[in-house]
């Protein structure tokens, strides 16, 4: 019984941490308290069985999923600039293409894009909004403006150099942040 | 987890009894049985938690459950100084086990404030 509770810890404990999805690796994080808890019951110490159950598997799980959904909803701002309201241009395919790409991004990182078209000016944006890109497009250019904690800029500039659709020219900026 | 489905809002309120029962269980037969004061305020704290996934509530006064905590160590320090120094448990009729009891029932209360506070401070604040 024992070693069949052991390898199993070896397995969830590898499984935790080759897995792809953060999602999948705290369900594995859980299993792999639930089977210590069961090796320190077999080697008669219960009080620490029923502490790692319920610390480990109940309340760690809960809090690291709450802290994944906290990250899960990416907002892009998309702001349009005076002329582009009118002709509504900016529904047009080529414009389109830099919305596809980072939806496609986020799916690819298990986040849920909300895209929003706003008017307002960058700095009532960063000031009034939470935001984790601000998007828009002068002369050709396209400006993505990010947001001093996000923790994708990595990612998001090594799949923006993947991508081959993407053809724009760009320019990422990213924003000091504030030392209070 | 803000948009909590019907099926965790109507069952998880039929399983807090339990869950509190079960938790104040631990707590009380610390002394004879596996448990004791923080596997079971682990266990009340649970119920807090589990009450956040069935129904999210927005306005929770952290300081007042604070306050309750600083209460609670006081109390503990009182008693367990006394037990010391005064040697309480003579007085509670020559018994250790009300002395016992009531550490861990003050112990129990004080890890379950502790971990109320700790998820609450989490959901509220530390977002993006």
């Amino acid at each position: 019984m024992l070693e069949i509770a052991l390898i199993l810890l070896l397995i969830t404990s590898v499984a935790a941490i080759q897995t792809r999805y953060l999602r999948h690796a705290v369900i594995y994080l859980g299993l792999f308290s639930l089977a210590i808890a069961f090796v320190y019951l077999l080697y008669h110490a219960p009080d620490v069985a029923i502490a790692e159950a319920v610390i480990g598997s109940t309340i760690a799980t809960i809090l690291y999923l709450v802290a994944l959904q906290k990250y899960k909803i990416f907002t892009i701002y998309y702001r349009l600039q005076d002329e582009e309201i009118g002709d509504s241009t900016y529904l047009s395919h080529s414009k389109q293409d830099l919305i596809k790409v980072l939806e496609k991004f986020c799916t690819k990182q298990e986040l849920e894009a909300q895209i929003i078209y706003s008017k307002e000016t960058i700095e009532a944006i960063k000031a009034n909004h939470q935001y984790a890109l601000i998007i828009e497009e002068i002369k050709g250019v396209v400006r993505i403006t990010v947001h001093p904690e996000n923790y994708k800029l990595d990612a998001l500039t090594a799949f923006l150099e993947n991508e081959r659709r993407f053809k724009h020219a760009y320019a990422i900026l990213p924003v000091e942040e504030d030392l209070l | 987890m803000n948009d909590h489905s019907q099926l965790n809002a109507r069952t998880l309120p039929i399983v807090f009894p339990m869950i509190l029962i079960f938790g104040f269980y631990v707590i009380v037969n610390g002394h004879v049985s596996p448990g004791g004061g923080f596997q079971g305020g682990a266990i009340l704290a649970s119920v807090f938690i589990a009450k956040y996934l069935g129904n999210p509530i927005k306005t929770l006064n952290l300081y007042k459950v604070q306050n309750i905590e600083k209460v609670l160590l006081l109390f503990l320090f009182v008693l367990m100084t006394g037990f010391v120094t005064l040697s309480i448990h003579m007085i509670l009729h020559g018994s250790l086990i009300f002395y016992i009891i009531l550490a861990n029932i003050l112990i129990g209360l004080k890890v379950a404030c502790g971990f109320t506070i700790i998820f609450y401070r989490f959901v509220f604040y530390e977002s993006r």
